[in-house]
């Protein structure tokens, strides 16, 4: 009697690759990315070749290029600023504001505001900037 | 009673399964997009504008003497830097301050901008500021008598 070996079944693809290439990919992802609270309105920061790296904590007040105010994301009234940064700055140990200002934004809104802000006692006030490699053009 | 006859068979137990990995391989394509996107990439720097040891009070004044007399920039509403009245493009404006500070190392430069000038013409002035080697630079604004 001639009895024949049953086919060998091929074996299942293996998934370990697929789970580190995952894994790989979502480490990556956590530590390259950032979860800032981005602007309800579009901000392109100015770009220069001398900025430092940004420190993480404290306020970002972003500015829009009319004008128009936004901390940590969420819009606020001129009017209303001034109190929630007092507020802020005296709740929390965070003392550092970033100010994150359209390219275009006229100084007459960016100044004031950092008098402003230092007035309500900030120790640092930084502003946002886009690096730059190459030189500027004028 | 089993029957001589017959000839019992038993399969084999199968192996006991191994812990699934399908859950967590879920797990982990739900946090990978998750990441993938809430993240922005945004490469960001900063300038310091305000930092409390700028204060004057605590400045060295050997430092304020050997300054001398501040180089005043004004900042026209059209964003051109201005020297003495004479309107200098951002690399003739470094090419100036590298030669001042040969002269007087604790150079002290004064940025006078216009409320019309946009953010970027300040900063590319205290960017050529910076790159030059400036080390004592401030930003004034003149304010309306109330």
């Amino acid at each position: 009697m001639k009895l024949s070996r049953p086919a060998k079944r091929q074996p299942p693809e293996t998934i370990v690759a697929l789970i580190d290439v995952v894994f790989f990919m979502l480490v990556f992802f956590m530590l390259i990315g950032r979860m800032d609270a981005t602007a309800p309105f579009d901000v392109s920061p100015p770009t220069a070749q001398t900025g430092a790296d940004m420190p993480s904590g404290g306020t970002t007040i972003s500015l829009s290029a009319l004008g128009e105010l936004a901390i940590d994301g969420a819009p606020v009234a001129d009017d209303a600023l001034n109190e929630v940064m007092a507020n802020r700055l005296r709740d929390t140990s965070e003392t550092l504001v970033r100010i994150n200002a359209h390219r275009e934004t006229e100084l007459r809104h960016v100044l004031p505001l950092i008098s402003r802000i230092e007035a309500l006692g900030a120790e640092e006030v930084v502003l946002v900037v886009t690096p730059e490699t190459t030189p500027p053009v004028q | 009673m089993q029957d001589p006859s017959t000839l019992a068979l038993t399969r084999p137990k199968p192996p006991k399964a191994l812990i699934s990995l399908v859950p967590m391989i879920d797990v982990l394509l739900i946090l990978l997009v998750f990441f993938m996107v809430t993240s922005t990439y945004l490469n960001l720097d900063m300038i310091p504008a305000v930092q409390r040891a700028d204060d004057p009070a605590i400045a060295d004044p050997q430092l304020t003497e050997t300054a001398g007399a501040p180089m005043m920039i004004r900042i026209g509403s059209d964003g051109i830097p201005t020297v003495r009245g004479e309107g200098l493009a951002v690399p003739e404006l470094e090419t100036l301050f590298l030669s001042r500070l040969q002269d007087t190392p604790a150079l002290r430069v004064l940025i006078l901008p216009s409320g019309a000038a946009d953010m970027q013409s300040l900063v590319s002035v205290m960017d050529a500021a910076t790159r030059s080697g400036v080390t004592n630079l401030r930003v004034v604004r003149l304010e309306v008598a109330e």
